[in-house]
Order: C-alpha cells, then structure tokens, then sequence
C-alpha cells in the first residue's frame, strides 16, 4: 500500500516540475520515502520468511517444530532412524549450518562431530544449547580423573553452566549420560530452553513461542502422569529392562526402572564374555525381565540373550532417533508414548504367563 | 604319434617382446635324438629361443614345427635363480612334481611311482635328503634334485636352461654324465651352456647364437674363432 | 571350583560360548590353511584388503534384501570375486603386478560402497550392523561358517597339489599342462568364500586376525606347507579358546581378547619356534662355535 502512493506521489510531481526541479523533489520525496519504505520492508520479511533453525538431530529437530510452528523452518543433520554416534557430517550439512540463524544442539558431549562442523560451517547464528538446565546423570560416580584428555575437543561454555558440579572434564570424557531427552521433566526443560532461544533471535513472536512451549508441556504433564498410573501395579523387583546400551537412564530414573545396556554408552564398544555373562545370569535369577532391541534395529546380542534364557524380545524401544514419519514414533511424544507403551506391555503382569 | 627325424622345425622364427625383439629370422632343425648346445655372448637370445621352444613365449614371427606332443614329451630345467628357494617343500615333493604328466592333479601315488622317485633320487646321489627341505640345500644339490624331478618326467626331449651355473665341479660331472645317459637312451637334449671347453668336448652339436643365428651344425664347424668373434661383435658383448 | 574345571565351565553354563567356540574354531580351521598360502604367495595383505572389497557387496545386499544373511553374503561374494577377478586380469595382462592392481581395484571397490551407502540417505553405522560378533552367534550363523568352513577345507584338500605346484614354479606347471592352472582361481573363490562367511558371523577383525596371524607363526613350526597348515589351524583353534577364556575372566571383549593371544603365540613362535626361531638359532650359533672352537684348544 504505502509502496504505490509513494510511487504515485513521485511520478505527479516528475510531471509538475522542470528537470532541476525534478531532481529536487526526487531528494525531497526520497529522504521522506526512503524510511518508511525500509521499515515496510522489514515488516514485510518479519511477517513473511520464517527463523532457518538447524537442530543437531531429529528429536531436538521435532520439538523445535512444535514450539516454533509456522514461524520457524527446521531441518535436523541426523535424521530419523540415523545414528547420531557415529555421525558424519557431509558438506551439504556445512551448507545448511552456514545458512541457518538458530542452531539447536542437546549438549552433555552427545554431539561430538560438532566442533569440527562449527569450524567448518563459520556459523555466527545463535546456538541453543536444549540441555541447559538439566541435571546430568552421571555414569561413574567414583571415577575422577584429574589428568586432562588431550584428544577431545573443547566443550563450549554451555556444559559448565549445567551443573558446576559436574568438572568440564567428566562432560568431555563421557562420564555423563547425554540422552536427557528420555525423561519428560527434562523435555519440559529443553522446550523452554529452545523457547528462551528463539525468542532471544525472534523477538517479534515471543509470545507465540512461549504460548506453545506451555501447551506441549501440558502435554508431556498428561503423559507423565498417565505413565506413571500404568506403571504402578509393577513391582518394584519386577521393573528391569535389558537393552543394547545404556540409553535409557533418565527414564529409568524418572520411573524406577533398571536399565541394562549391554554394550554401555555407545552402540559400537564389543562387550566382553563376562558382561554378556553377568547379563544373563541377572535375567535367569530376576522375575520377569524384559528384552528389547533398539531404533528398530535387530541386535544380535540381545537375540543371545534371549535365546539363551528363553524370555522373547518384547518389541524396540526407540533412543536417540525418531522412527520414520508416518510411524508412531516420528514425534518426541510419539516416540515417548510408543516406548512407555512397550514398557508397560512387557512389564506389566497380564503380559507374563 | 610318431616321431619324424626333425624333432622341432623352425622357419624364419623371430622371438622377443612387446617392445624388443630378442631373436630374428631363426630357421634350422632339431634332429631327433640329437644332443645340441645352445651358446652365445649375454644377451644373445639364448633363453629366448628356450622359451619359444618351450611354448612360454609365442613366436613374433615365423612358425615353430613340432614333431612331438610338446606338452606330454617335453620336459624343461629354467634357469635356476627363478625358484623360490624359501618354499616350504621337502626333496621328495620337489622331485615327485616329475611324475605330473602320469598322476595329473588328483590322482595317488602307487609303489611303482614311489620307487621310481626312490631310483631317480640314488641317480642324483640324493637317497639320504628325500626328507630336507629344499631351503637347506647347497646350490649343487638343489640342482640335483632338480635333474631327478626332469628324470622323473621321462621326456623325449629335454631343454635345460644353464643347469651348471653356479654349481660345484663335482655335481657338474655327474650331471653331465646324466646328460649323457639321457642322450645314449635316444632322447634329445637341448641346453644352453656357457664352459665351451664342456662344449666341445661333449656336446655333438652347437647353436651358437647372437640374436639371429651364427652357426648351427656339428660343434667343430661351429666353434671357430672367426664365428665366435662374429658373435662376440654382432652382439657387443664381452664373455667368452 | 578347581583349576581344571575353570578351563571349561563357562562353556558348560552358558550356551552363548559354546556357539562361539564352535564358530571360531570351525573359522579357524579354514582360514588358517587359507592363510598359509596368502603368505606362500606374499599376498599377507590380501586377507584385509580383500576384506574392503566384499563391504560394499554386503552392504547392497543389505539395502535390498535387508538383514537376510544369505542375501548380504552373496552380495559379498559378488563384489569379492568381482575385484579379485578383475585385479588378477589386469596384472596378467599388463605390466602391473598383482598387489598394485588388487590395491587399485580395492580402494575403488571401498569408495563405490561408501558413496552407495551415502546414497541411500541413511547413516546408520553399517559395519556394525552388517558384520557380526564372535558372542552373538545364532544357529543360521553357525551353519554358515561350518558350512563353508567344511567346504572351503575340502576343496583347498583336493586343489592342493596344482596349488603349491602352481605357487613354486608356475613355469613347470604350465609347460606341463599346456596352459595355466585354474587352481588359483578355485583359491580366490574360496578366500572370497571364507571371509564373507566368516566378517557375517564374527566380524572383520577376527577373521583378518585368525587368518594371518596363525599362518604366520606356522612357519616357525614347520618346514612343510601341510605341517604349516596344520599348525596354523591349531594356533587359531586354540587361541580362539583361550581368547574366550580370557574374556570371560578378564572382562575384555572377546574379538580383540581372541587376536592379541593369537599375537603373543606369533610373538612365542618366533622367539621359541623349531623352524628358524630365534632362540633355535642362538643354540645352533652355540653348537657351532664350540665345533670350531673346542674347550682345551
């Protein structure tokens, strides 16, 4: 609007002057024009163009689309069903980071391609740390390792503000579970994190993210207690989990369930004979216990586990992905629902002979 | 099949490489039941001409004729640098390699195949090493064993590439002797030596080459001093 | 429990290692013989670069069919074969040896199933979901390695012969058969053979691992390639068992306890072997020197 009466005000008085006059009114109409057209402008690319957001991977990537709606484009670097361990980034990933304004990491050292990616990508948008915040779980409580690790990389200055308790050095040496997604109090708090981020960068629709981040709380609020009403005919001796690794502690600890990971923190490390051992031994001499697979990905030791005490595997449980859209499991709370509906169908006792 | 006098016909044979052609326009005849001395400076086209006649190399030009089965009659000593000397292989199992052409690659050995392996070994003086191994052996005696596995083979025709290189003066003689006995059976032999003072004295007949043919005939008519000069030029090499 | 029965009770309670025991050393005794001429041709590094070579097979077999063992072991078998096939070709053909041009074919071989794998989007990490471990042996896992073991150990009996005649002096054997053997080709096959099977059941480090390395020490044993076979089977059959053993009481995961012990027996070999060991030699040394010196003179 204010573009074509402007436009129409210049070209009257071109014709109503001579050719110094012209110029003058052009200057005039020009330093009165020039403001207002710059400031419909911005109005216009604020209403228009949603926040470029890169989440590190697709879970972070899901919450990020429901607190920022329509007014935020995301894209996730590892996508559902893909392995955020062992991830490498490729330079359509350094493209996208470069372009993004917002970029959403978990933090706790889960993403250890990132420094690098940083480096490469010179990304100078706003980082939003989703774990901020959050109490860590740590793995190895008696382990303090006061040499330095020289082979790491740095941590940003995020991971010390979690909890100062925790050294810098137990966050970069792995001595802490980084899957604090698996409890919902933390996911209330990562919503509010990435709600806090965006609005720092977007200001304009503060009131829209913070409204949403309420709503998906509420929703994870529901779904806790819903949980937890489900879970409570289970015993307490009767609530242990095997899994391929230890992915699930902060749901264990939310719901007082024992996870078993056979292989530890990470999916590649090889157990030793003894572990597998010990593992079986637990589930022969424990009432009830339950197997699971992982990312809907067929484990082969948790299939010798269950070949060799006779207890069936009880479905996949999904840990640091999202399942492939249109499944159950292609949202945060979708995948939190899936995975507490295993667990109760196995745990409970109308599943046990 | 029968066996005509002219055991292996060449005709304007030329032999050599992609890049280099070694012999040219070789034409002459080996005689059946000859005992023939192939002789030249380095890099005369000695091996060569073995390797043409022996199938590993296909000719460049010209026609190699056998009057033989090359594959059942013929047997071939290579020079003896081209051996693995570090194989793990017992005496015994080099020796017993001969008897390819009767056993084929699957089947047994019987009694008469082993005494024949036996006699071969007591021919070449070897009856108390059938169980060393090849490693441990002096020069001298790899070459004996050498000589009862082409016994074993029990060829027609025999090529030897150098067999008394680098071998003791005592093997030496009794390898000649063998060679002797071989040509005495009516077998043809044909091998390339480099002692002429051997040559002359035990070997009927001479190819002197030098990267076409010199001379081929009866080894007086063939060793003069004006033919080996002849070679030592045209080849530019020095040994004699 | 006393000493004896440490050594084999864990195999007794859990049937976990008894399946792995069985599938080692059924591997064992195929790849160690199948060593033994990789090292008798000085084609050590074959094993592990052939290794390479089979992973973008495996992996197309596995975006198609998915985890079907036997669908990802053809498609090893395929991209194997295919690469030896067409490195020794090249290097019969051309100037260009054989390990040159297997190097070559190799590398592309592992480049073309990087950028397969890259295609299809998803980065779930491959090699640990296509090649197994020595502790997660199932029944269909165990048959395939005993089977090709079996067969792979029966043919290598029967080509024997053309084998070692081939390795020795290939000269002697093409003038006596008028043409090459195929004897080398039935070799690859089986390489080929014996490793898809073995990286699908116990992944790939172990079967580098039990293939060289016992093959390697035999030669300080043995002085003939049947005695070296032989020992070489037994080495990787026994330190297969004894790397179990060592998981199981040391808590260390099983491939690498199964490798190094397969390394301290190379290390033992060549220090206490009959066969060129190095303390043999310092005693002949010794001998010899008190033959051209005796005590008085």
């Amino acid at each position: 609007m204010t573009h074509c009466a402007s436009f129409l005000g210049l070209s009257m008085g071109w014709r109503l002057k001579g050719e110094a006059g012209r110029i003058s009114v052009l200057r005039s109409v020009l330093q009165g024009f020039l403001p207002a057209l710059v400031l419909a402008l911005v109005s216009a690319q604020a209403a228009a163009a949603p926040l470029r957001v890169v989440a590190s991977f697709s879970i972070l990537a899901d919450m990020v689309r429901v607190v920022g709606g329509e007014d935020v484009h995301v894209e996730a670097l590892v996508g559902p069903r893909a392995d955020a361990h062992s991830f490498e980034p490729s330079p359509a990933d350094t493209r996208r980071l470069a372009q993004a304004q917002v970029l959403v990491v978990n933090g706790l050292s889960f993403e250890a391609w990132l420094p690098r990616l940083l480096k490469a990508s010179q990304f100078k948008g706003q980082e939003i740390v989703a774990s901020m915040g959050v109490i860590p779980r740590r793995l190895d409580p008696s382990a303090h390792d006061d040499h330095d690790d020289h082979d790491t990389p740095e941590p940003d200055a995020a991971q010390r503000d979690i909890d100062p308790s925790i050294s810098a050095q137990e966050v970069r040496r792995g001595r802490v579970d980084p899957h604090a997604w698996q409890s919902l109090e933390n996911g209330m708090i990562y919503a509010r994190n990435i709600a806090e981020g965006l609005s720092r960068v977007d200001p304009a629709h503060r009131a829209a993210y913070r409204e949403r981040a309420d709503r998906y709380i509420q929703e994870m609020k529901k779904l806790d207690t819903e949980i937890r009403t489900a879970l409570a005919p289970v015993k307490a001796e009767h609530r242990r989990v095997v899994v391929t690794h230890d992915a699930f502690g902060y749901f264990g600890q939310a719901y007082g369930i024992t996870f078993i990971g056979i292989m530890g923190l990470s999916p590649h490390a090889e157990p030793s004979a003894r572990e597998l051992a010990d593992i079986i031994q637990t589930v022969r001499h424990s009432q009830g216990v339950a197997l699971f697979d992982e990312n809907g990905l067929h484990s082969r030791l948790i299939r010798q586990v269950s070949r060799e005490t006779g207890i069936k595997v009880g479905g996949s449980l999904y840990s640091d992905t999202l399942a492939m859209s249109d499944e159950p499991a292609d949202s945060y709370l979708g995948m939190f629902k899936w995975n507490a509906g295993q667990l109760i169908y196995a745990l409970s006792p109308e599943a046990k002979r | 099949m029968s066996l005509t006098n002219a055991l292996i016909h060449l005709d304007q044979v030329s032999l050599g490489w992609r890049d280099r052609v070694a012999l040219k326009d070789v034409s002459g005849t080996f005689e059946k039941g000859s005992l023939t001395a192939v002789v030249g400076p380095n890099g005369a086209g000695k091996s060569t001409l073995l390797k043409g006649l022996v199938g590993t190399l296909a000719p460049l030009a010209g026609r190699i004729r056998l009057g033989f089965d090359r594959v059942a009659d013929m047997a071939w000593l290579p020079q003896a640098g081209e051996l693995d000397r570090s194989f793990p292989l017992t005496v015994y199992d080099l020796v017993a390699m001969g008897a390819w052409r009767r056993t084929g690659w699957w089947k047994g050995f019987s009694q008469s195949e082993h005494a024949r392996i036996h006699q071969a070994l007591a021919a070449v003086g070897l009856d108390d090493f059938s169980r060393r191994i090849i490693g441990t052996l002096s020069g001298g005696q790899l070459q004996r064993a050498l000589f009862a596995r082409l016994m074993l083979q029990d060829a027609q025709l025999l090529v030897l590439d150098e067999p008394f290189a680098a071998v003791d003066s005592a093997t030496t003689e009794d390898l000649l002797q063998l060679l002797q006995q071989w040509h005495n059976e009516g077998r043809t032999v044909i091998a390339v030596l480099h002692d002429l003072d051997m040559v002359r004295s035990c070997f009927p007949n001479t190819l002197l080459l030098a990267g076409q043919v010199v001379a081929w005939g009866q080894t007086e008519q063939v060793l003069t001093p004006e033919n080996l000069h002849l070679a030592r030029h045209l080849c530019a090499g020095d040994y004699l | 429990m006393t000493g004896l029965e440490l050594l084999y009770s864990p195999f007794i309670e859990y049937a976990f290692m008894k399946r792995a025991l069985a599938g080692s050393v059924a591997l064992a005794f195929a790849a160690g013989p199948l060593g033994v001429v990789l090292v008798l041709r000085r084609l050590s590094l074959m094993g592990d670069a052939l290794s390479h070579a089979i992973l973008p097979g495996v992996a197309v077999g596995f975006l198609v069919a998915g985890l079907s063992l036997w669908a990802m072991a053809l498609g090893g078998l395929v991209t194997g074969l295919l690469v030896a096939g067409l490195a020794g070709f090249v290097s019969r053909v051309t100037p260009l040896r054989e390990d040159a041009s297997f190097a070559a074919f190799y590398l592309m071989s592992l480049g073309l199933g990087v950028l397969l794998v890259s295609l299809r989007g998803s980065n779930m990490d491959l090699l640990h979901v296509l090649f197994g471990t020595v502790l997660g042996l199932d029944d269909a896992a165990l048959l395939l390695v005993s089977m090709v073991a079996s067969v792979a150990l029966a043919t290598l009996a029967l080509i024997l012969r053309p084998l070692v005649a081939e390795c020795f002096d290939p000269g002697f054997l093409r003038s006596q058969q008028g043409r090459g053997s195929m004897s080398h080709m039935v070799f690859l096959v089986l390489l080929v053979m014996t490793l898809v099977a073995g990286f699908q059941v116990l992944g790939t480090l172990m079967v580098v691992g039990i293939m060289m390395l016992p093959a390697a020490s035999a030669r300080f044993w043995s002085g003939t390639v049947v005695g070296q076979m032989i020992v070489a089977s037994v080495l990787g059959a026994l330190a297969s068992y004894l790397g179990l053993l060592f998981s199981f009481y040391a808590n260390v995961p099983a491939s690498a306890a199964i490798i190094l012990l397969a390394g301290l027996f190379y290390f033992l070999s060549i220090v206490l072997g009959r066969t060129g060991g190095l303390w043999q030699a310092a005693r002949q040394m010794r001998a010899r020197r008190r033959q051209l010196h005796p005590a008085g003179s």
